[in-house]
């Protein structure tokens, strides 16, 4: 069942929204004005805009650490995101977190957690609560290649799979954990194959496709919210970037990112668009536009944030103590 | 002969060096073989020794057991941590592990593995990459934590902590891997468990370590303006700890303050206080003075970071506040 011409173009938008976002962040990072390191989504736009896109607002997401792009979809206004990362104070948690640590609890994102592996049994947490208060909420949570070596998700596999707790486990498989290719270090040739041990349901997916990954999560998500417990879909895609911005990626075989970019998820959708459903360039190119306009108005928002007061860092430690400052 | 090497190399001179001097010696973390390492400290060691250096999975528990296991057969792991808040990840292994296989097996076997853990705030990377673990595992009989603050110690601290029968989390600042300094070509080894007199003076007695030595030094040089003398001491083995070198120190100067990157609760700054307080109470002119990070989480930007951690006007006015009495 193929997607609407209108869903196909939000979908379309959304992607396009996410390169630019990252484009934007990695040119601010580059001249320094981002501090810290960020970790950029560009070619995984679609496995990132498929997920939220095919999940309800209710439903409970935990993007990892390349995830601004699911961030900013999951409802947060994307010049708050914007803010974030430069580490101003009207960032959407105040500077608290930058790039890796963005959450957004009234569109139930609930952020990312640097240790990696961790949000991936906190994920239990909120699958629980779900079924304990008989919502239809399902839970997803992105986890990469590398991260499946944690022996967390080994346990919350386990028992999500025994509890038939409602989990999408949205493995982003993009080739590298840093610079270890995923087949040095896992004996699986495709990682969905893992779940089998769990006897838990799972698929590899075009993760390029925007269409195979909507349609892989909302199967994912209807079993889940039936009681039959949890998915892992295994989406196939690259990462253009090195690991971290800045990262030379040395590791990779010479022609693997150009044949990749070949397989660019956003002129694979612009095709379709225009072969299928009749869109024209010009139409699609007025989209960009827009999208352009949007990051430079969130970049400019971020520019002209103040920094956080110093003494905002005494927040939000405890819920019931203030923590003292003795300087 | 010596000449001058950053941190990171002289952290990677010994590292070949041991490689090359004890064939039982072997690298293993994530990242550290093929590309020698996020920070580039492990580099040209996977080219030299392809079969002793392995890139691992994301699986810190299975890195430090699998170093556990392989010591108590004869060899000598060097593992990675990439960033030393990891070690929640792999706690177990070092804790009821790596800490008690001497114990355990009443001397018939040791443990002799390093864990190198990259340690620290202070680049803007939020509160998973930026925490001080030290008083997290010095409170571990078994373990031993060594923190170098030059180049110099760096290589000498590695080699030993390799060469040592227990197992030692040799923690590495990340502020410090640019840091120079002279370090000589060939192997040499730093007694583990001996403290470094940096400065001597008659006054006060600061006790720091890696980066904060530097706020001692600015701070030292300020006050022999005003005729104050400073001795600043560097434990560089935070546990066990040189107590003798602190101990004659301060009942020389009578004053203590402690500088010390990370939270001021249970922080290392407390057991050398109370250390200190319990031994020679009689010798103080003063009360002990701490300088440390507030009680809370590193945030990321940069104006709540630098907001946490001390500077040195928080020494100078520890100093200034120690000699009104
Ligand atoms: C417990 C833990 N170990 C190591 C790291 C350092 N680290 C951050 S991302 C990463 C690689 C993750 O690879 P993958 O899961 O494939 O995600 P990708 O970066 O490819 O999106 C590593 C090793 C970490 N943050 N947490
Ligand atoms: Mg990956």
């Amino acid at each position: 069942m193929a997607l609407t011409k209108k869903r196909l173009l939000e979908l379309y938008c959304d992607m396009v929204s996410i390169r630019k976002f990252e484009e934007a962040v990695e040119n601010y990072s580059k001249n320094g004005t981002i501090p810290g390191f960020i970790h950029l989504s560009i070619g995984q736009e679609a496995a990132q805009a498929g997920v939220v896109g095919a999940l309800k607002k209710t439903d409970y997401k935990f993007p990892d650490h390349r995830g601004h792009g699911a961030i900013c979809l999951c409802g947060t206004e994307k010049k708050r995101v914007m803010a974030e990362i430069f580490g101003k104070v009207d960032g959407i948690n105040g500077g608290r977190g930058g790039s890796m640590h963005i959450n957004d609890l009234s569109c139930r994102n609930m952020g990312f957690n640097g240790i990696q592996g961790s949000t991936v049994v906190t994920a239990l947490g909120t699958a629980f609560a779900s079924t304990y208060k008989k919502t239809d909420a399902v839970t997803a949570v992105f986890m990469g290649d590398g991260t499946l070596g944690e022996g967390t998700c080994h346990e919350s596999m386990n028992m999500a799979a025994t509890w038939k707790l409602p989990i999408i486990y949205c493995l982003l498989n993009n080739q590298y954990a840093i610079s270890t290719h995923y087949t040095e270090s896992h004996p699986q040739k495709q990682l969905a194959t893992w779940a089998d041990g769990y006897e838990v349901p799972n698929e590899v997916v075009d993760g390029n496709d925007i269409e195979a990954v909507v349609e892989a999560v909302e199967r994912a998500a209807e079993r889940a919210r039936k009681g039959e417990g949890p998915t892992l879909l295994e989406f196939m895609t690259y990462r253009w970037q090195g690991h971290f911005s800045g990262d030379p990626a040395a590791y990779r075989p010479d022609g693997e990112l150009e044949a990749w970019q070949q397989k660019c998820p956003i002129n694979r959708s612009r095709k379709q668009l225009m072969e299928i459903h009749g869109c024209s360039g010009a139409e699609l190119d007025e989209l960009d536009a827009r999208a352009d306009a949007e990051i430079a108005e969130a970049v400019q928002f971020a520019l002209d944030s103040p920094w956080p007061d110093p003494k905002n860092a005494l927040k939000h430690v405890y819920a019931t103590v203030q923590v003292e400052d003795w300087k | 002969m010596a000449r001058k090497l950053s941190y990171a190399k002289a952290i990677n001179e010994a590292l070949h060096q041991e490689m090359e001097h004890d064939p039982s010696v072997f690298i293993l973390g994530e990242d550290v073989a093929r590309m020698g390492g996020d920070f580039g400290i492990t580099q040209g060691i996977w080219h030299k020794w392809p079969d002793r250096a392995r890139d691992t999975a994301l699986s810190e528990s299975a890195i430090i057991g699998l170093s556990v296991g392989s010591a108590v057969c004869g060899l000598r792991p060097v593992a990675e941590l990439m960033f030393a808040d990891f070690v929640t990840v792999c706690y177990d292994q070092l804790v009821n592990n790596a800490a008690k296989i001497h114990f355990m097996y009443g001397g018939e076997a040791s443990c002799p593995i390093v864990v190198r853990a990259v340690t620290g705030s202070g680049i803007r990377c939020a509160y998973h990459h930026s925490q001080s673990i030290e008083p997290w595992l010095m409170n571990i009989p078994g373990l031993i934590i060594v923190a170098p603050a030059t180049p110099y110690e760096a290589k000498g601290m590695l080699i030993s902590a390799i060469r040592n029968n227990d197992p030692v989390v040799f923690l590495e600042h990340k502020l410090l891997y640019n840091r120079k300094g002279e370090v000589p070509v060939e192997p040499y080894e730093i007694e583990l468990f001996k403290a470094e007199i940096e400065r001597k003076g008659d006054d006060i007695t600061i006790v720091a370590t890696m980066r904060m030595l530097d706020l001692a030094h600015a701070a030292a040089k300020e006050l022999e303006n005003e005729g104050v003398g400073v001795e600043i001491i560097d434990p560089r083995t935070l546990f066990p700890l040189d107590k003798r070198t602190i101990i004659e120190s301060v009942a020389k100067t009578g004053r203590l303050v402690v500088v010390q990157e990370g939270p001021k609760v249970m922080g290392f700054g407390a057991e050398i206080g109370a250390m200190v307080s319990e031994e020679i109470f009689e010798y103080l002119r003063a009360p002990i003075k701490r300088v440390t990070s507030l009680d809370v989480p590193i945030a990321f930007s940069p104006e709540l970071e630098d907001y946490v951690n001390p500077t040195m006007d928080h020494v100078l006015a520890a100093c200034r506040s120690v000699m009104s009495f």
